[in-house]
């Protein structure tokens, strides 16, 4: 099984617990990824003001993304950039389409994007007959498979070696034995013609550059380098929120995205790529165009509960420190972006609470995802929100709706709570053994599928209040003077507001 | 044809100018403006501020440089004056089994003098003006030779631009690259060499600017490194004075 299968995030998480490879290789590549951040942070030192000043950066970019973006866009027009704008995805796709038609493209080259798979620029360009090649190795092995990636930075995380070797041989028109230094080196080979060949480049974008109008990549491969070095177009794709106001900035984000997202110091190559070639620089693309990408990140603007979202790095380390996608995978999550930044971000995209509501309660909220986050996203606090917003929106299961009145009538009334307890107590005896009840009957089911719940006691806490208060009161002993004393200064500091001792 | 024709490009640049103002106006809105905000202060502009003193004597560089290229699966040679460079290259070409090389356009490379030490080559300089044909050389030359711009200790990077004489294929087309770091154009901090970049002036504002830290590489088969994707796999650094 190589996808997990479903309409709802509980059938597709059900689905991936069962394919055991997923499971191993997710946890196993997720946990040497956190183990390198965490080595990474802590070599470097003073990671929380290193965190603070990120989140600084990219929430004062955000307040005032009007000025930054309109500043990029004059300085790369400067260079010569051709700027186009997007406001929805399927935008994006029509212009890219209507550069590539002009240019009488046969082959487009990309390198990792994300915001190419929100637009689904490769069916677009395949409907024209335009073929269109990932260049970065896992994302060439999941197009290969026809899959989306599960992964930010490891996009073929749930893939092994075997599943590789058997897609890359269909390519090879020959068996390829499963070693990756082979298996990297036919994708090497076959990549470098279709390098040379290609009539257009397409590259994302991890930042933008107010102050020059230039795109920055991180990569290790060497394949955006690839895409932006040889074809004689490129177009880059870039969301709206990607911008940095300057050089000086690009320290801060590239010492927190590497370091979280690989625990790299930098990664192999960092370019910044500042309009097309000079006239006589020989490589490089002769004409460059940036298509900047809105679709739904404008809703986040001005909203208190979910502009923060747009500081966003895209590192992934949310995803690798997260118990829940540790366990389901990037494929259990619905749309193009997993794990908790994900579970957020989709349904704030697409301004459809009810659509995707059930992802927001994939989670425990634990909050290891802000605790993970370099520039201090409060993930956890969001999925509140969008659980909240769901609530108010009327988006709740009937069942659950009725079960949320009964718990309020039920804990606004000490008569019917004292009531409903006793008629638990005489009620669970058909299904209590050993103080456990074990049975998977009805609604009891989500919970014993998995855990015991304990037997009510014969006698609840309220039942046993009155005893168990004169027990106390009779074993207290008076508390000594200077100790009184001592408690009752404390006692008035606090009241003043005053410091604690 | 290499560029779109003007009558497309002018239909595109009046449509962009269009959409701009609605989807600037957008943002402006949402963000609770009526208009574009003026420039505002940028009081977090940079690395923090006990970040920015902190300074690594030369020795100290060049040691931290080298730990970090080898940590990243790189070659490192330290060499005393240039003079001592065309040997040291000519042995690594040689243990390669290099049989062509591409270097940058640049005056220090030429009086290296590789053509006598190395006859048995094939070499070739960057030309820009020659676009095509320095394109397709450096797509078959084993190793590209440049000189780095700066080099960052902390992070164990060489940053290359691009020119005319400095094409971007020659650190990244051949398998061997060997960079040549003169010791003095070593730095400590990212940023000292990123405000080095901003103060460039516009219209001398090279179109890739390029932070190499190793050779290339990938860990997305089963998590386990490859060296060599793509980009060179073989990167030496080779530190003069």
């Amino acid at each position: 099984m190589s996808k997990p299968q479903g309409s709802n995030v509980k059938e597709r998480a059900k689905s991936a617990l069962k394919d055991e490879f997923l499971i191993d290789a997710v946890k196993f590549t997720t946990e040497k990824l956190k183990n390198g951040k965490k080595a990474a942070t802590e070599e470097h030192g003073n990671w929380e003001e290193w965190r603070e000043r990120g989140r600084l950066i990219r929430a004062h970019t955000i307040s005032h993304l009007d000025y930054y973006l309109s500043k990029f866009i004059e300085n790369a027009r400067a260079q010569g950039v051709h700027v186009h704008f997007a406001p929805e995805a399927k935008d994006a796709a029509r212009i890219a389409i209507e550069i590539a038609k002009h240019r009488g493209a046969k082959s487009v080259v990309k390198s990792k994007s994300m915001v190419s798979e929100e637009v689904h620029i490769n069916e677009a360009f395949e409907e024209l007959g335009i073929e269109s090649i990932e260049s970065d190795l896992g994302e060439y092995i999941i197009q290969l498979a026809n899959e989306p990636p599960s992964h930010i930075i490891i996009p073929a995380i749930h893939k092994n070696r075997y599943q590789i070797a058997d897609l890359l041989s269909k390519e090879a028109g020959e068996t390829l034995p499963p070693e990756t230094k082979i298996l990297a080196g036919f994708a090497r080979r076959k990549l470098r013609d279709k390098f040379l060949e290609a009539d257009i480049g397409l590259t994302g974008c991890n930042f933008g550059i107010a102050e020059t109008g230039s795109v920055v990549i991180f990569e290790n491969e060497g394949n955006a380098r690839m895409v932006s070095t040889v074809p004689k177009t490129q177009i880059t794709l870039m969301g709206m929120e990607r911008l940095i106001p300057s050089w000086d900035d690009l320290e801060v984000m590239a010492t927190l995205l590497p370091r979280s997202a690989t625990g790299q110091k930098l990664t192999v190559y960092m370019s910044g790529i500042t309009g097309p070639r000079r006239e006589h620089d020989g490589d490089g693309p002769e004409e460059m165009h940036i298509i900047i990408v809105d679709n739904g990140r404008s809703l986040q603007l001005g909203d208190p509960e979910f502009q923060e979202l747009l500081n966003c790095i895209r590192c992934g380390a949310c995803l690798n420190a997260c118990p829940v996608y540790r366990h389901i995978g990037g494929h259990s999550y619905p749309g193009t972006y997993s794990g908790p930044i994900g579970a957020v971000l989709t349904p704030a995209l697409n301004k459809n609470t009810q659509e995707w509501h059930d992802v927001a309660n994939a989670s425990s909220l634990c909050g290891a995802c802000y605790e993970a986050c370099p520039v201090k996203i409060p993930l956890h606090d969001m999925l509140v929100y969008l659980r909240n917003r769901k609530v108010e929106r009327g988006y709740t299961a009937s069942g659950e709706k009725m079960a949320m009145k009964g718990f309020k009538m039920l804990m606004g009334s000490h008569k019917l709570f004292r009531k409903a307890v006793k008629a638990g107590q005489i009620g669970q005896k058909l299904l209590v053994r050993d103080g456990y009840i074990r049975s998977q009957i009805g609604p009891l089911k989500g919970w014993t599928a998995y855990r015991h719940i304990p037997a009510l006691p014969k006698r609840s806490f309220r039942e046993q209040w009155p005893g168990l208060s004169a027990e106390i009161e009779k074993s207290i002993q008076p508390m000594s003077g200077e100790m009184e004393l001592r408690m009752e200064e404390i006692v008035q500091a606090r009241r003043k507001g005053g410091g604690h001792a | 044809m290499s560029k779109s024709d003007p009558e497309f490009l002018s239909k595109l640049s009046r449509e962009s100018q269009a959409a701009e103002k609605l989807f600037i106006g957008n943002i402006a809105t949402r963000l609770g403006r009526s208009a574009i905000s003026p420039a505002p202060e940028h009081p977090f502009r940079g690395a923090p501020e006990f970040w920015t003193s902190y300074e690594l004597g030369r020795e100290e560089q060049i040691a931290r440089f080298m730990g970090n290229w080898q940590a990243a699966g790189g070659f490192t040679e330290r060499l005393a004056t240039m003079s001592d460079l065309p040997g040291v290259i000519a042995r690594i070409l040689r243990e390669q089994n290099a049989g062509s090389m591409i270097r940058q356009n640049l005056t220090e490379l030429e009086q290296l003098g590789l053509e006598e030490q190395l006859p048995e080559l094939r070499h070739a300089a960057w030309d820009g003006l020659d676009a095509e044909d320095s394109l397709r050389t450096a797509e078959q030359a084993d190793a590209g030779i440049v000189l780095a711009d700066f080099a960052v200790a902390y992070t164990g990077s060489i940053v290359v631009t691009s020119s005319t004489d400095k094409g971007r294929s020659v650190s990244l087309l051949p398998n061997i690259l060997i960079a040549v770091i003169p010791a003095d154009r070593m730095h400590t901090r990212l940023g000292e060499v990123m405000s080095r970049i901003a103060s460039v002036p516009g219209e001398q504002f090279p179109a890739g600017v390029h932070f190499i830290s190793g050779p290339s590489r990938s860990s997305d088969i089963e998590n386990d490194l490859t060296i060599g994707v793509h980009g060179p796999g073989v990167a030496f650094a080779l530190i003069v004075g």
